[in-house]
C-alpha cells in the first residue's frame, strides 16, 4: 500500500500538468510580446523571424514536460500490477443472483430503509420502478424470463408498498427519541400496542422501558440547581409513576418492582446504597435502544442486523476460499458433484452462525429435511439415512454406545 | 484454540474485490494525460506552422495589420490550449486525490486484526456501500447512486461520473438506436482497443451498413409503390431514385470500413443485405436486420468499457452476494420446520440473515455451506416434541416468561407453547 501511496503523492505534487501549463503562458506571453512590438512599429518581418526560434523551444518544452507524468503513470501501473498479480478479478462464473435482479433490487430498498437512508431508499424505488431490471441467465437459472409468480409478486410487492418505509419510519422516530432525546414516551407506547407480542416472546422490553422510565424520573432532581432541597421531588414522580404504571408487572416482575420501592428509601443518598447499580447505570439507554431495535425487527420477521450487511461481509470472507478452491477445480480438471453444497469449508466467525448444525457423524453429512436428524433412546443422534443403513430395519446396536435398540423407537428431532 | 485463526483478518487476500477501486482511478488518469499530450501535439504542430505562413506573409506585405490579426489568433488559440490544459489538470488533481482517499481506505483495513473487531465491522460497512453504489451504477440507477453516495459521504471511493458516462452511451446504442456516440467513444480509445482485438467498432460500423442498406431498400420500396399505382409494375424493383443512391452509399462505406476485417462469413452476409429486403425474413439475413442487433452492440459497449477499465463483468455486489449467501446458507434456512436455533418467535433468538425476508428467496438457488463437523450450542437437552435447545438458553427464556419453576416451555410456541415437567427434557448427545 505503502508504495502506491507514494507513487500518487509524485504524481499530485510533481508530475503533473502545471508545467506544461506554465509553458504554454510562457508562449503565450512571447506571442503577446511579439505582437506588442510589431503594433509598436518595429520591423513585422523581423520580430516573426525573431520569435520563430524561442517559440518553437517553449512549444517543445511544453511537450516535455509531459515525460515526467507519463513515466510517473507507468511506474504506478506497474505497482499497481504487482499489487494485484496474485489477485484475480472475481469471475462471474460464481454468479447466481443476475437471473432475480427484482429480488436483489427488493433487498436494497429494503436494507437502505433499515438503514435509516429514507431519501435515497425513495429515489430508489422511483427510479427502479421507471427502469426495471433486465434478468440475465445464470447457471442455475437459465431462462429467468419465466418469472414464477410468486417471484414477481414478491419483488413488486415490496416496491409498490410504502408501508415497509412507514414501519421504519417508526422505529427511526423511537430510536431517535431513544438515544438522542432520552424520550421514553414513543418507545413505551410502541411497547404497550404490542405488550401481548411482546410477551409471547418472552421479552422484557416493555418492563425494561417503563423501569428506566421510573429512573430517570428518580434522579430527575439531580440536574436541578438546588441540588440542595430536602424535598424529594424525583423520587416522588417516580413513586406515582410506579403506582400508576408498574401494577401490570407485579406478577412477572415482583422481585425488580420490590427492589425499586425499596430504593425509595434510600432516596437522599441513592450512590452509596444497595440499588446503585439501577440508577447509575450509563449503558442502560443503549442496552435499550439496542433491545428495542432487535424487537422491532423480530417482529416484522427480519433479522435485527442488515443481512445484506452481513452476507456481503461473509462473502468477502469466503472468496478467497472459494477462489482458491476454483483454480484448484480448475487445475484438476474436476467439478464438484454435490450442486446443493459447497466443496470447501468457509471459516467463517462464530458471530456469523446462526443455525446450530448437525453433520451425521456416521455419514458425514448435513442433516436435511429430507435425512432428518434421529434420535436413538439412548439419547445419542444420526441421520435417517445412516439410522436406515445401520439397522436395516432390525434391533441395532448404537455406534457409540452398547445400547441397542430398534430404529422405530429413534425419534426425529429438531436442532 | 480453532476459533483463533477464524477470526484472523488477512487484509491481502481480503482485498479480492477492491482492484477495481483501485484500477479505475489509475485508468482515468491515464486517460487524461492521453487527453493533454493529444491537445498540446495538435496545438504546437498547429502554432509552428502558423507561426512560420504569418512569417513568410509578412515578409512580402507591408502593412502589419495582417501579421497583427494573425498573432491574435494564435494567441486566442494558446489561451484556448491553456483553458483546456488547466480544465485536464483540475480532472487529474482530482482523480489523484481520490486515488488517495482509496489507498487510504484500504490501508484502513490493514490496520484492523480481527474480523469480529468493530473496526472491521466499519470498513465492511463502508465497503457494503460502495459495492451498492458500483451495483446502482450498473443498472443504471444513476440517480440513486449518487444520492447514497453523497448521503454516505463516499463520493471518492466511487465512480459515479465514469459510468454515467457509460450509460449514457449503453442507452444510445440500446434505445435511441445511434452508433455515433459510441463511435465517438470508439475513436476516443482507438489505441487501447486495437491492443485488445476489439470488434466493437467493427460491429458499430456494420450496423451503420446495415441502416443505409435500410434505408435504401425503404426509400426504393416506396418508389416501387408509386410504380404499382401508376403503371401497374410489381414492386420488386429497387428502382427508386433515393433508394439506389442510399445503396450506392452503402457499398462505399462498406468498401471504406468493413472490407478490412477478414471474416469473409459474415462480409459475405452483408452484402446479401444489397439483394434482401428487410421485410423478407429470409435467414441468415434477417437477423442482421433484426433491432436486436442494438441489444447486443449495447451488450458488446458494456463488456469492451469494462474490460478496458479492468471492471469486472458482472457486478461486485452480485460476487460478494453470491459467496456470502452460499457461506451462510443451511439445510435449515429452507426448511418446512422452524428451526430450534434461529427463529423470530422468541427474543433469546435471532433471525439469521438468510432466513429473513430480504435474502431469503434470493439464496433458494445457491449451495448451502460445507460443515465437518456439528456446530450445537452448550449442554443440549431435547424436549419431548423432538425440539433441541442448549440448556441455558432455555432456562434463560423460561425465566424471562416466567414460567412456574420445575417446568419448561418450548420457546418456538411462545407463552402459547408446550409445556412440561422439567424431568421430561432429556440430555441429547451430538457427537
Amino acid at each position: 500500500m505503502d508504495d502506491l501511496r507514494e507513487q500518487v503523492e509524485l504524481l499530485e505534487s510533481s508530475a503533473n500538468l502545471s508545467t506544461s501549463i506554465s509553458d504554454v503562458q510562457k508562449a503565450i506571453d512571447q506571442l503577446t510580446a511579439a505582437r506588442a512590438k510589431i503594433a509598436a512599429g518595429a520591423q513585422t518581418a523581423l520580430t516573426l523571424a525573431k520569435l520563430q526560434d524561442p517559440f518553437k523551444k517553449t512549444l517543445d518544452a511544453a511537450q516535455k514536460d509531459l515525460k515526467p507524468i507519463y513515466s510517473g503513470l507507468n511506474k504506478y501501473g506497474k505497482v499497481l500490477d504487482r499489487k494485484f498479480k496474485d489477485k484475480p478479478l472475481p469471475s462471474a462464473e460464481n454468479d447466481a443472483l443476475s437471473s432475480h435482479p427484482s429480488l436483489i433490487n427488493r433487498a436494497i430498498a429494503m436494507h437502505l430503509l433499515r438503514e435509516g437512508q429514507f431519501s435515497v431508499a425513495s429515489t430508489f424505488i422511483a427510479e427502479a420502478n421507471r427502469r426495471p431490471p433486465h434478468p440475465e441467465p445464470t447457471a442455475n437459472t437459465p431462462n429467468p424470463y419465466l418469472k414464477e409468480s410468486w417471484e414477481r409478486d414478491l419483488a413488486e410487492g415490496t416496491f409498490n408498498s410504502e408501508k415497509l418505509q412507514r414501519q421504519f419510519a417508526d422505529m427511526y422516530h423511537i430510536l431517535h427519541e431513544l438515544r438522542n432525546e432520552r424520550n421514553l414516551e414513543p418507545a413505551i407506547q410502541w411497547a404497550k400496542e404490542r405488550s401481548d407480542e411482546l410477551e409471547a416472546r418472552g421479552s422484557n422490553l416493555e418492563f425494561e422501558l417503563c423501569r428506566l422510565q421510573y429512573v430517570r424520573l428518580f434522579v430527575d432532581r439531580r440536574d436541578d440547581d438546588d441540588y440542595m432541597d430536602e424535598r424529594p421531588d424525583g423520587p416522588l414522580h417516580a413513586y406515582q409513576y410506579a403506582v400508576q404504571e408498574f401494577g401490570v408487572f407485579s406478577k412477572r416482575y415482583a422481585h425488580e418492582v420490590q427492589e425499586l420501592m425499596c430504593a425509595l428509601a434510600y432516596w437522599q443518598n441513592i450512590e452509596q446504597s444497595p440499588y446503585r447499580r439501577i440508577f447509575y447505570n450509563d449503558s442502560g439507554w443503549e442496552e435499550v435502544a439496542h433491545s428495542f431495535n432487535r424487537e422491532f425487527c423480530s417482529l416484522l420477521g427480519l433479522s435485527a442486523d442488515s443481512p445484506l450487511f452481513i452476507a456481503a461481509t461473509a462473502g468477502a470472507i469466503a472468496l478467497p476460499y472459494l477462489l482458491k478452491m476454483q483454480s484448484i477445480m480448475k487445475e484438476k480438471r474436476t467439478e464438484w458433484t454435490t450442486q446443493d453444497e459447497l466443496p470447501v469449508e468457509i471459516p467463517l466467525p462464530t458471530p456469523y452462525h446462526f443455525h446450530s448444525i448437525f453433520v451425521c457423524p456416521v455419514s458425514k453429512e448435513q442433516t436435511t429435511d429430507a435425512n432428518p436428524p434421529m434420535m436413538m433412546p439412548c439419547g445419542h443422534v444420526i441421520a435417517s439415512e445412516s439410522l436406515a443403513k445401520l439397522s436395516k430395519g432390525a434391533r441395532f446396536k448404537c455406534p457409540y454406545c452398547p445400547n441397542e435398540s430398534h430404529p422405530r423407537d429413534a425419534k426425529k428431532v429438531v436442532l | 484454540m480453532a476459533e483463533l485463526t477464524t477470526t484472523k483478518l488477512n487484509a491481502e487476500s481480503h482485498l479480492l474485490l477492491d482492484q477495481p477501486l483501485l484500477r479505475m482511478p489509475y485508468e482515468l488518469s491515464r486517460r487524461n494525460f492521453k487527453n493533454a499530450q493529444r491537445v498540446i501535439e495538435h496545438h504546437s504542430a498547429n502554432m509552428a506552422s502558423s507561426l512560420g505562413a504569418a512569417t513568410k506573409a509578412a515578409s512580402k506585405a507591408s502593412s502589419p495589420d495582417a501579421t497583427l490579426e494573425s498573432l491574435d489568433s494564435m494567441i486566442s488559440k494558446m489561451q484556448g490550449l491553456k483553458r483546456k490544459l488547466e480544465g485536464l489538470h483540475e480532472e487529474e488533481m482530482r482523480i489523484h486525490k481520490s486515488a488517495k482517499a482509496r489507498i487510504q481506505h484500504l490501508q484502513d483495513l490493514y490496520e484492523v486484526r480481527s474480523l469480529v473487531d468493530v473496526k472491521y465491522d466499519e470498513w465492511s460497512r463502508t465497503r457494503l456501500s460502495r459495492l451498492l453504489v458500483d451495483y446502482l451504477l450498473r443498472e443504471g440507477y444513476s440517480e440513486s447512486a449518487a444520492h447514497l453516495a453523497q448521503s454516505k459521504g463516499i463520493a471518492e471511493l466511487v465512480d459515479v461520473d465514469a459510468f454515467v458516462a457509460c450509460h449514457k452511451i449503453e442507452r444510445s446504442l440500446r434505445e435511441g438506436m445511434s452508433t455515433s456516440p459510441a463511435l465517438e467513444w470508439c475513436k476516443e480509445h482507438s489505441k487501447e482497443l486495437k491492443k485488445s482485438g476489439s470488434m466493437l467498432e467493427f460491429e458499430l460500423k456494420l450496423q451503420q451498413y446495415i441502416e443505409l442498406v435500410r434505408q435504401g431498400h425503404e426509400a426504393g420500396m416506396s418508389g416501387g409503390m408509386d410504380g404499382i399505382e401508376s403503371d401497374g409494375m410489381n414492386g420488386v424493383s429497387i428502382g427508386g431514385g433515393g433508394g439506389e443512391t442510399k445503396l450506392a452509399e452503402a457499398r462505399a462505406h462498406a468498401k471504406k470500413h468493413l472490407s478490412a476485417s477478414g471474416d469473409h462469413e459474415l462480409l459475405g452476409r452483408a452484402a446479401g443485405l444489397l439483394a434482401f429486403r428487410p421485410w423478407d425474413e429470409i435467414e441468415p439475413y434477417a437477423s442482421l436486420y433484426s433491432p436486436s442487433r442494438w441489444n447486443h452492440l449495447a451488450t458488446l459497449f458494456l463488456s469492451t468499457h469494462h474490460s478496458l477499465y479492468s471492471l469486472p463483468p458482472r457486478p461486485l455486489l452480485h460476487i460478494a452476494l453470491s459467496a456470502g449467501l452460499s457461506a451462510l446458507k443451511t439445510p435449515a434456512c429452507h426448511s418446512a420446520y422452524t428451526s430450534s436455533s434461529a427463529n423470530a418467535s422468541s427474543t433469546t433468538t435471532t433471525v439469521c440473515p438468510i432466513c429473513s425476508t430480504e435474502l431469503n428467496e434470493l439464496a433458494r438457488n445457491v449451495p448451502y455451506a460445507l460443515h465437518t463437523k456439528s456446530i450445537v450450542e452448550n449442554d443440549p437437552v431435547v424436549l419431548p416434541n423432538g425440539r433441541i435447545y442448549g440448556s441455558e438458553r432455555l432456562e434463560a427464556f423460561n425465566k424471562k416468561v416466567g414460567t412456574e419453576s420445575g417446568w419448561v416451555r418450548d420457546p418456538v410456541g411462545g407463552l402459547k407453547g408446550d409445556i412440561w415437567r422439567e424431568s421430561e427434557a432429556r440430555k441429547v448427545y451430538i457427537l
